[in-house]
């Protein structure tokens, strides 16, 4: 009946009360941290990966020949199908879920949430047309219908270039959507969230790409190219994870250096780190090892992106209990505690 | 309330809440009024924001200290060195022998001037000991504690009454065997030293709490006093308190506004079941119940005895006679004395621990227990669950199933197997009450005022209101016993109980009830305006006297009243007696009768109307002029001068030195708690009360003085969250959580030695038994320095019982029957115990 | 100081705006407040247990605690010895009824994708319960930690401003319960006069007091002061509140820039990449 049951904190002998209010209130939270969990972590990867199949799946239709329809055609399929269950895991994560449809009720340009929610309406919207294109192109519409023939009569070029700006919006708003609260480490991160989304939704698009574009020779240009997409991304991502655990400052980035959440970013930056560096390696070796190398590269890519989020996410929370992080980003300039970090 | 009414006349608080915000220094002590008297508590954070000093002195440091200028940690079970050197510092400072306010008020307004019998002994001279003590009886008989004078009998009463006494005056206040010469000789020892030593208050502590009151008090400034139950539970609390009364004459601080002694009460309307008794030894408005003794056995040996010549109490015959007409009706007449013989005569102590040991003794064989939790409140616990298991029947009326009612499956020791239910023979009925909000009804409190509240819902089920089941189980008992003509079935037959009933369930009619509380004219059922109508002849009656007036004639009820002014807000419902809120107001004016000063004006007389006027109704004979000298052979108020503010005492004075009313001596005088960890640095010889009311019995043990198994003094308090033995509090979810379960605070110094961490499970421990609680280690206690060894404070809230949501160790399962001998209150807020860290039996789970 | 004293009581309260002083100086801690607000409100109880966090046992805001009062105990010095000359009104053991802030500007109305979370004509900020579908977007976005999710109905709860009391020119149930006015409720502009007076007089007599809610302190950040703000006598982080947060929305836009810089960095290096891969020989 009696139990200490929250915030029980270890207690020396003939400690009295008032120690445990010297640093912040019994080491309890400022704020309150999100009720994120896995779903949200998985709409992140899979919004990242859809948006970043886009994003490819265009500039391939846009600037590549003959040699990028696989990456056209995969990345447009890839694209809708990966947007398909976010939506159910936004839904299933909503306290009255028979509620989603009031998501629907207002436009606030202020609430990257509210323009998530249209972004992604309108994401999955261009991205339904764009694999309906591609389904009439690749026949899977029949070859007489009259609807898959209008389809394929759409301009294609224009329909790609609709659909990079929700694709980029896809990929890079959650970041955007996680610096605009309180949680410390996202809000002190709110400039590099974004940028850093979008390298991984591209590096993990440009490896997923890679590994469904098929290994015949008559893809390996593809793959190529997607490779040096997903190395630039991931050079980005390299730099922007650095950057993040720098700017976070020792308070405010613990969860990134310790416990579960700190392995998961260590991870996410080996991952990133290994990737790149598998690629970059693989040209200096025998042409027959490469692929299987290319393939771990492309996997280890891919894990990077869960890992990020699940880091990103899980990281936030729990800087989002640590009294001492919320004081660290909201004390006075002038207040010495403050200098002395 | 003897200890106020022993030297001011009434035992009621001298002020209102209201006028604390007219102070210019709140001395608290004895009391957490914020906590305990959150709403009156605004009064003084007003008179704090008006600049006022507020002083808290209590072992801990609580939320009142927080609200304070000055906390001063005490001893718990030592205010009476602490209040005793603040009378001896007064008496020979600078300013108050100076400051020619002072005198004035002390010559005229107390009995400073009058001399003390020659025969009487003092403490000093007889080793902590009062002249006419008894060691066998531990009793004292008083008259060597009279005055000195000439005593005159009274001839030619309708009702004979006690002589009149003239004593002799020294109006110069030198004789030796004066009042003033007495006191201050009495506490000459009581000094800072003593303090510091006794109390653990460092000197230049002490010495600053006393200049500031010195300060604040005289002609143009006021202090004010807040006490409550830390001063009564302790077998010395009628003497703390009057020893404060004392205080508060000298500085002349009664009788003003911003000054006076606020008894803070407990239950929302504690004062109203003094007023209108649940105790046994009176009757309402304070008339003594008559006791199965000589000078008892008619109405004229109880005049004879009780009557006094002189003061308001002259009137007596008017109030008991009118209160008899109200309760027998026409069986009340001349011829039979007003049908005295039919009120029942107490032969005894029936106080609530005595009974308690009836019940387990099984001379006591059943119970009502309405609005009451004594398996909680009681003291020992554990005896009295055991005399509850002890009863033939037990009644229980309240709103939830608390300890009281469920002991018999509940308790600890039946959880343990111990005690079997099968065993315990008490036939237990548990009745559902209806609580305030659920009924139409009064409260009278703190400061004497009545107030009406409406009722807001209708009660759950069969719940009903105490009213409808006292009315309808006395009606019942009136049909039992009709034709009876025993002594018992006269009494019931002859009782007035025919108050018409309203609504469904047949509530007796509360506005009927008020009036015949009020008082009214017999023949024609007139109310009456005031009990100056009530007359002895049996022409009126009335319920309460000192409530009379409460309904007036045009039949409003006063209490209803809700028009509140910055002042005395005489239109916001009633206060006793006469609506007057301040007490003793005539003392707000000097004996000339001009105010004291323009910032301290409440009362005062005008000559031109030849009267009193002023904010407040005149606690005084309204056209009385201040020059007025009473006649050799005047009697009552026409015996008071023109300057005697205390209309309610003998010579219309208060009273320095207490010559009656008091059993344990005419002056205060430090005892220690009857348990206590160190000796008494006054009075090594008489450590303890000589005359404490004691239990001596094999289930109620006593730790003796110093008992090293003991080392720690406890005391008990309460929180504001929760309400006394938690009968509306522990069950109510919103309450429950903000003090969820018992805890024990303890200082760090006394953690450490004993390794016990904030959260711990810790047992506190007595010769009585043992309680279980959490810890909370804090600053806000803090071990003492007595007489040069450390004293260790515990600090336990009584609130938790084993029902409800909140659940805790019982306190009062480790403190002792013993009492004060004249409240008969127990001592719960100074004993001693031990504490260790760990459980009572591993996880005793639910 | 200059500064300081021109910024102290600066808000950018709309007028016509109602809200609270809580001033803790005249606060005894009694929860008279927090119980008011169950009560009227009919929240029910917490269940937390006993804590051991002096007398705080609900520990803070949330979906079913919308009042809540801190306890701080200060009382001894570092060398556990205890105060008896204490500064005027409270002081030692500090207490804090807090509350939603019902901000000028307030992130967790900026936040919520519904439109659930309004501003009402008396400029407080609601929770409208049959909008909210429990997003718990409003959760983290306030800087005060002030709203909750509920695990009973999945909703988004705070502080109404007892709307539905104001409604019927009611003072809201905490304020009305506060037996020593230490919550008073009014007009925010009448308020802060009276809160600036306030602090004079403490400073006067040499308390340290400080509004906790003006543009200076509390309100920063965009937020632009708080309609329900406070009279402190110690640094807010005692108090368990941030002394200079920011409005979060404040950074939507620089952040949705980066994000659009990136996206056209990323964009433009796939194209060039794609674009150049027409040349690049077959590996
Ligand atoms: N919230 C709330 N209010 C209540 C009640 C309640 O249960 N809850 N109960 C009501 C009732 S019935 C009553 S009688 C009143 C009681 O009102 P109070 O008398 O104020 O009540 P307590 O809390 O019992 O004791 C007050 C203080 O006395 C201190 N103390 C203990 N021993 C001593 C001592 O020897 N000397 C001095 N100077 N101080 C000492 C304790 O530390 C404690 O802080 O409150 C009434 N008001
Ligand atoms: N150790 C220790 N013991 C103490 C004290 C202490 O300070 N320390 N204080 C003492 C003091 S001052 C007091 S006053 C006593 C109090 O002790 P008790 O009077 O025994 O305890 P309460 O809990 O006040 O009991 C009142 C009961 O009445 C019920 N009730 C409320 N309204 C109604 C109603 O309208 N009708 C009926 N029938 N029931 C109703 C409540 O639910 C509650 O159970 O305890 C005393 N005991
Ligand atoms: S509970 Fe009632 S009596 Fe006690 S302080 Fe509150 S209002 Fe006054
Ligand atoms: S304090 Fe928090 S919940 Fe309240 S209005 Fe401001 S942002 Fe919203
Ligand atoms: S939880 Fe409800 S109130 Fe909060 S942001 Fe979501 S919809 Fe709005
Ligand atoms: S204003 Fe109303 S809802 Fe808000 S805290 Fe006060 S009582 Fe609760
Ligand atoms: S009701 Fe008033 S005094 Fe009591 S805790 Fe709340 S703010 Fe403080
Ligand atoms: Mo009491």
């Amino acid at each position: 009946m009696t139990e200490i049951r929250r915030w029980q904190h270890r207690r020396a002998p003939g400690e009295p009360v008032s120690a445990e209010t010297r640093d912040s209130y019994y080491g309890l939270p400022v704020i309150h941290g999100p009720h994120w969990r896995w779903s949200i972590v998985f709409y992140f990867v899979l919004g990242g990966l859809a948006g970043g199949s886009a994003v490819l799946a265009a500039a391939a239709r846009l600037v590549g020949g003959h040699w990028a329809r696989p990456i056209v055609r995969v990345g447009r399929y890839l694209a809708f199908l990966a947007v398909l269950p976010g939506p159910l895991l936004l839904i299933i994560d909503l306290g009255r879920p028979e509620r989603f449809h009031h998501m629907l009720r207002v436009v606030k340009l202020r609430s990257p949430m509210s323009l998530g929610v249209w972004g992604l309406i309108g994401f999955t919207a261009t991205a339904f047309l764009n694999a309906l294109q591609q389904a009439a192109e690749d026949g899977w519409l029949g070859q007489r219908n009259p609807a898959a023939h209008f389809l394929r009569r759409l301009p294609a070029r224009i329909l790609a270039a609709a659909s990079t700006l929700p694709a980029f919006f896809l990929a890079g708003y959650t970041g955007v959507l996680l610096g605009a609260t309180a949680v410390p480490l996202w809000a002190r991160n709110a400039l590099r969230l974004g940028p850093l989304f979008l390298c991984s939704a591209l590096s993990s698009a440009a490896a997923m790409l890679a590994l469904l574009v098929g290994r015949g020779p008559g893809n390996a240009r593809a793959r190529h190219a997607l490779e040096r997409v997903e190395q630039v991304a991931l050079l980005g991502e390299l730099v922007l994870l650095e950057a993040v655990q720098r700017g976070s400052g020792p308070v405010v980035g613990r969860p990134l250096s310790n416990g579960l959440e700190g392995w998961a970013y260590a991870g996410t930056r080996l991952s990133a780190g290994v990737a790149l560096g598998l690629h970059i390696v693989t040209k200096m070796l025998p042409r027959r090892l490469r692929p299987p190398l290319r393939l771990v590269a492309s996997l280890v890519a891919l894990g990077g992106a869960f890992l990020l989020r699940a880091a990103m996410i899980f990281g936030g929370r729990r800087s989002a209990e640590d009294p001492a992080a919320t004081f660290a980003i909201t004390r006075r300039p002038e207040d010495p505690a403050r200098q002395a970090r | 309330m003897p200890g106020l009414g022993a030297r001011l006349g009434r035992g009621g608080a001298t002020t209102t809440l209201a006028s604390l915000a007219e102070s210019d220094c709140i001395v608290i002590m004895g009391s957490n009024m914020a906590e305990n008297h959150p709403v009156g508590f605004r009064f003084v954070v007003k008179a704090r924001q008006r600049g006022a000093r507020v002083i808290h002195v209590d072992p801990r440091f609580s939320r009142t200290s927080a609200l304070a200028d000055l906390h001063v940690p005490i001893r718990p079970g030592s205010d009476l060195v602490f209040l005793g050197a603040l009378v001896n510092y007064v008496l020979n400072s600078e300013r108050w022998n100076s400051d020619p306010f002072f005198r004035e008020y002390v010559l005229h307004y107390t009995n400073a001037s009058v001399i003390v019998s020659p025969d009487f002994r003092d403490t000093e001279d007889l080793a902590g000991v009062f002249s006419g003590y008894d060691p066998q009886q531990r009793w004292y008989d008083p008259s060597s504690w009279q005055y000195a004078g000439r005593v005159q009998p009274l001839e030619g009463e309708r009702w004979p009454c006690r002589p009149r006494i003239e004593p002799e005056r020294d109006p110069t206040l030198q004789h030796p065997n004066c009042a003033l010469q007495v006191v201050k000789r009495h506490f000459a020892r009581y000094t800072p030293e003593i303090v510091e030593q006794a109390c653990g208050v460092p000197r230049d502590l002490f010495v600053e709490v006393a200049e500031t009151i010195l300060a604040n008090s005289g002609r143009d400034r006021t202090t004010a006093f807040c006490y409550a139950v830390a001063w009564t539970q302790h077998t010395i609390g009628t003497q703390i308190i009057s020893c404060c009364a004392l205080l508060q004459l000298l500085l002349g601080n009664i009788g003003r506004p911003g000054g006076g002694i606020l008894a803070l009460r407990g239950h929302a309307t504690i004062q109203g079941s003094t007023d209108i008794p649940t105790l046994f030894d009176l009757l309402p408005g304070y008339l003594k119940m008559p006791r199965a003794i000589p000078q008892h056995a008619t109405l004229a040996d109880y005049f004879a005895h009780e009557r006094p010549a002189t003061g308001l109490w002259y009137d007596m015959p008017k109030f008991l006679i009118s209160l008899l007409k109200a309760w027998y009706g026409d069986a009340a007449t001349p011829e039979n004395d007003f049908a005295y013989e039919l009120l029942p005569k107490i032969g005894g102590d029936y106080s609530f621990q005595s009974i308690l040991t009836m019940m387990k003794d099984g001379i006591i064989k059943g119970l009502f227990v309405m609005g009451m939790n004594p398996a909680v409140g009681g003291q020992n616990a554990r005896l009295a669950r055991q005399a509850l298991a002890n009863l033939d029947w037990l009644v229980v009326r309240d709103v939830h199933e608390i300890e009281t009612a469920s002991f018999w499956y509940d308790a600890p020791e039946v959880r343990s197997g111990e005690v079997r239910p099968q065993d315990i023979k008490t036939e237990v009925f548990f009745l559902p009450a209806a609580i305030a909000a659920e009924k139409d009804g009064t409260f009278t409190n703190t400061h004497r005022l009545v107030q009406w509240h409406d009722k807001a819902v209708d009660p759950p089920g069969d719940a009903r209101s105490e009213a409808h089941f006292v009315f309808h189980l006395g009606r019942r008992l009136k049909e039992l016993y009709a034709g009876d003509d025993s002594p018992a079935g006269r009494q019931i037959a002859a009782l007035t109980w025919d108050y018409p009933t309203v609504g469904p369930h047949q509530e007796p009619d509360l506005m009927a009830v008020a009036r015949e509380v009020s008082g009214y004219r017999v023949s024609d059922g007139r109310p009456v305006a005031g009990f100056h109508e009530l007359a002895d002849d049996g022409s009126t009656a009335c319920g309460c006297w000192i409530y009379s007036g409460i309904v007036t004639p045009e039949g409003e009820h006063r209490a209803k009243r809700r028009r509140g002014d910055d002042r005395a807000s005489l239109d916001w419902g009633f206060a006793w007696p006469a609506n007057r809120r301040i007490l003793y107001n005539r003392a707000s004016a000097d004996p000339q009768g001009r105010p004291w000063s323009e910032r301290k004006k409440w009362i005062w007389w005008d000559p031109e109307q030849q009267r009193w006027v002023g904010y407040d109704v005149p606690d005084f004979p309204a056209t009385k002029p201040p020059d007025y000298q009473s006649p050799p052979d005047a009697r009552g108020l026409d015996a008071h001068p023109g300057t005697a503010p205390f209309i309610m005492m003998l010579d219309g004075q208060g009273w320095l030195f207490v010559p009656l009313g008091l059993l344990d001596g005419p002056l205060p005088t430090h005892y220690e708690p009857w348990e206590t960890p160190v000796t008494n640095p006054l009075y090594p010889e008489q450590p303890r009360s000589p005359v404490a009311p004691v239990f001596l019995r094999p289930d109620n043990p006593y730790h003796e003085i110093g008992d090293p198994r003991y080392p720690y003094v406890i005391t008990t308090y309460r929180l504001t969250e929760h309400h006394t033995a938690g009968g509306m509090s522990r069950w109510v979810p919103w309450l429950a959580e903000l003090q969820p379960a018992g805890f024990v605070e303890i200082s760090p110094e006394l953690a450490r030695e004993l390794g016990i961490s904030t959260g711990d499970w810790v047992v506190v421990e007595t010769a009585r038994g043992c309680a279980e609680a959490r810890a909370l280690v804090t600053e806000r206690v803090q071990p003492l320095v007595i007489a040069g060894r450390t004293v260790h404070v515990i600090g336990m809230p009584w609130h938790f019982g084993f029902g409800g949501l909140a659940t805790g160790g019982i306190a009062n399962e480790l403190a002792a029957l013993v009492e004060d001998p004249n409240s008969l209150i127990h001592e719960a807020k100074s004993f001693t115990c031990t504490i260790r860290k760990g459980r009572l039996r591993e996880e005793v789970g639910r | 100081m200059s500064r300081e004293s021109t910024l102290v009581g600066r808000t950018r309260a709309r007028p016509g705006a109602f809200g609270f002083l809580t001033d803790t100086t005249l606060c005894i801690g009694c929860k008279a407040c927090e119980v008011a607000c169950k009560q009227w409100n009919q929240l029910p109880m917490d269940d937390f247990g006993f804590t051991g966090m002096s007398y705080d046992n609900t520990g803070d805001l949330g979906a079913t605690t919308w009042r809540h009062v801190a306890f701080i105990e200060r009382v001894a010095d570092r060398e556990g010895r205890r105060p008896t000359r204490l500064q005027p009104f409270q002081s030692n053991w500090l207490m804090l009824s807090d509350v939603c802030k019902h901000c000028v500007n307030a992130g967790c109305m900026e936040a919520c994708p519904t439109g659930a979370i309004i501003r009402t004509e008396f400029d407080t900020v609601v929770i409208q319960q049959d909008i909210c579908n429990g997003c718990g977007y409003c959760v983290p976005a306030c800087p005060f930690g002030v709203p909750a999710l509920s695990p009973l109905d999945g909703k988004a709860h705070k502080c109404t401003l007892c709307y539905d009391r104001l409604k019927d020119g009611l003072e809201p149930a905490c304020s009305k319960a506060c037996p020593t006015d230490a919550i008073q409720f009014g007009p925010v502009h009448a308020l802060m006069d009276r809160a600036k007076a306030r602090v004079a007089e403490l400073r006067a007599q040499g308390v340290e007091a400080q509004i906790y809610g003006d543009e200076a302190l509390g309100g920063t950040g965009g937020i632009g002061g708080l309609n329900a703000f406070f009279i402190l006598t110690a640094p807010p982080e005692v108090y368990n509140l941030p002394a200079a947060p920011e409005l979060p929305q404040r950074r939507v836009l620089p952040a949705f820039l980066t994000t659009a810089l990136a996206a056209l960095a990323l964009g433009l290096a796939t194209l060039v990449t794609f674009w150049r891969s027409k040349e690049v020989r077959h590996d």
